[in-house]
């Protein structure tokens, strides 16, 4: 671990995470985990479910506080920010949920203005036409007045994207993005992440399981397992590593590293074969 | 606001703890109604939602209450020959005691429930969370428009239960059992009085109810945990609560008030 973060708002990372621990439930998430995040860059996060790929997206949100070690992001350590400081830092920040969680009480518009409305005194005309550009980008300006009951997976996720950069953030979180989409909604969501990164530079962490998916869009790639990161690096290379946990989680393959029993006692003993753990 | 419950398998513990959390709720709550304030569309909304939509059921449930109430009183006074007292038992009973306890209890099953159920799918939805990361804060956005409506209608709606018991009463009496229009009025305002029976009885009260049920609803829907069989017990709990609640302050309002 790192004992100075030399975090300046001009430094080429725009997250810095040193010696994050978390323990929930007596389970240990994260163990001593360092991770770096570039700015205008896309970067993706892999890892076997359960792995703590979302709880890191918490913290780097403030959502969750570790129990020990430092999450600094654009210059400003998450753990000692006030309840005004955190809220002015999310702001800046647009989260893409795996659900879409577009809220069901309002239409599709309604949902693209909400951040607006609650954070400027912007005129009518002027959220009018700022959500109509940002659904334009997603290419859904004609779903603006339909409910987000109408809408398939993959429009209600784009519709959440529209809301996600409705303030130009600096940074996207996309939890698993591509979850339950169609190949046509896949790509169009792909294509959506490459463009905003390419068009406004914002710099994008994905989570994500699609190693096909994330080859074409990501510039670096980290592997998390067992609390720590196990493997990092282009993402069409990192596979190539030769580690047996990229080896297992990139192959496929059904036990390895990541065992494929789930912790449990001895099995004939379970069973109830008398002395048979002798 | 993730609150995450203890795994005590001890139900008195449970209970403290529950209860526990939710007086720290409210303080949360009432932290956070000055932030609330510039949601006021949303508290008008949510008015709308718990008070106006509630009108019916008891509207309803007062004309009957007062109809019965009239019948087993004149039946019962008969006896003593006092069926003049009726219109103004009915009236104290219901101002005192039937007006804020009836009307909170179906409050707490129509609007509370609805209440615990809707904020325990945002949070099972993610909706919740996407506020935080909105930088809006789910408690002054969500949880105070909903308990400050709740505050605000109960009074209001007691008020109405009131006069349609008083006036299923009056229907029954009057016009069925042939009770005298004039003794039915007078004996009723000449015995009811402003401060005890309308302000401690119907004002105050109501105004506790509210606040206890409303404060419940919004409790259980917040910590919930998110999931379709979370909400199904945070909905049961809210009405089994509210219930005893009502009750218990009951009591010792009245205890109090007397």
């Amino acid at each position: 671990m790192t004992d100075s973060v030399h975090a300046t708002p001009d430094d080429s990372m725009l997250v810095r995470i040193r010696g994050l621990t978390t323990v929930l439930g007596g389970k240990t998430i994260f163990s001593d985990l360092d991770m770096d995040i570039p700015r205008g860059k896309i970067t993706a996060i892999m890892g076997p479910s359960g792995t703590g790929k979302t709880t890191l997206l918490k913290h780097i949100t403030g959502q969750m506080r570790a129990d020990a070690g430092r999450i600094v992001v654009d210059g400003q350590n998450v753990a000692e920010l006030s309840r005004e400081k955190l809220y002015e830092m999310r702001e800046g920040i647009g989260y893409l949920f795996q659900n879409s969680a577009l809220l069901t009480d309002f239409d599709v518009f309604e949902n693209v203005a909400f951040p607006l409305r609650q954070h400027t005194q912007l005129p009518e005309v002027l959220i009018r036409n700022l959500v109509l550009l940002k659904l334009q980008a997603v290419g859904l300006r004609g779903a603006a007045a339909l409910m987000p009951s109408e809408l398939s997976g993959g429009m209600a996720r784009r519709v959440a994207l529209a809301r996600a950069i409705v303030f130009d953030p600096m940074l996207i979180l996309y939890d698993e993005p591509f979850v339950g989409l169609d190949p046509v909604a896949l790509n169009q969501v792909l294509k959506l992440i490459r463009t905003l990164n390419q068009t406004l530079g914002i710099t994008s962490v994905l989570v994500a399981h699609e190693l096909a998916a994330i080859r074409q869009i990501a510039h670096h790639v980290f592997l998390i397992a067992n609390g720590k990161v196990v493997a990092q690096g282009d993402p069409k290379t990192i596979a190539d590593d030769g580690s047996p946990w990229t080896r297992q989680f990139f192959g496929g393959e059904a036990d390895g590293p990541v065992p494929f029993q789930y912790p449990a006692g001895n099995y004939a003993q379970a069973l109830g074969f008398a002395g048979a753990a002798k | 606001m993730n609150q995450r419950m203890p795994q005590d398998n001890n139900v008195v513990i449970q209970s403290l703890t529950q209860i526990g959390n939710c007086g720290l709720f409210l303080l949360t709550l009432l932290a956070a109604i000055p932030r609330s304030l510039r949601y006021i569309r949303e508290t008008i909304r949510q008015l709308w939602f718990v008070g106006a939509m509630s009108l019916t059921i008891i509207m309803v449930c007062g004309l009957f209450v007062g109809m019965v109430l009239m019948l087993q009183l004149y039946h019962v006074l008969s006896i003593f020959g006092g069926t003049s007292a009726s219109g103004m038992v009915v009236a104290l009973s219901v101002y005192r005691e039937l007006g804020p306890v009836v009307t909170a209890l179906l409050f707490a099953g129509r609007a509370g429930t609805s209440v615990t159920a809707e904020i325990g799918l945002m949070r099972a939805t993610d909706q919740i969370d996407a506020m935080e990361l909105m930088a809006v804060d789910p408690v002054a956005y969500v949880a105070t428009p909903r308990f400050l409506a709740g505050l605000i209608a109960m009074p209001l709606l007691t008020c109405v239960f009131c006069a349609m018991a008083i006036l299923g009463g009056h229907l029954i009496g009057v016009t069925w059992l042939g009770i005298d229009n004039g003794t039915f009025w007078s004996n009723m305002t000449a015995e009811v009085d402003l401060h005890t029976d309308i302000v401690n009885g119907v004002l105050f009260k109501s105004l506790a109810f509210g606040a206890v049920v409303s404060l419940i609803a919004v409790f259980q829907g917040f910590a919930t945990p998110p999931t379709s069989e979370g909400v199904a017990r945070a909905t049961t709990r809210t009405v089994v609560a509210s219930s005893i609640a009502i009750l218990a302050l009951d009591f010792v309002l009245t205890a109090f008030l007397m």
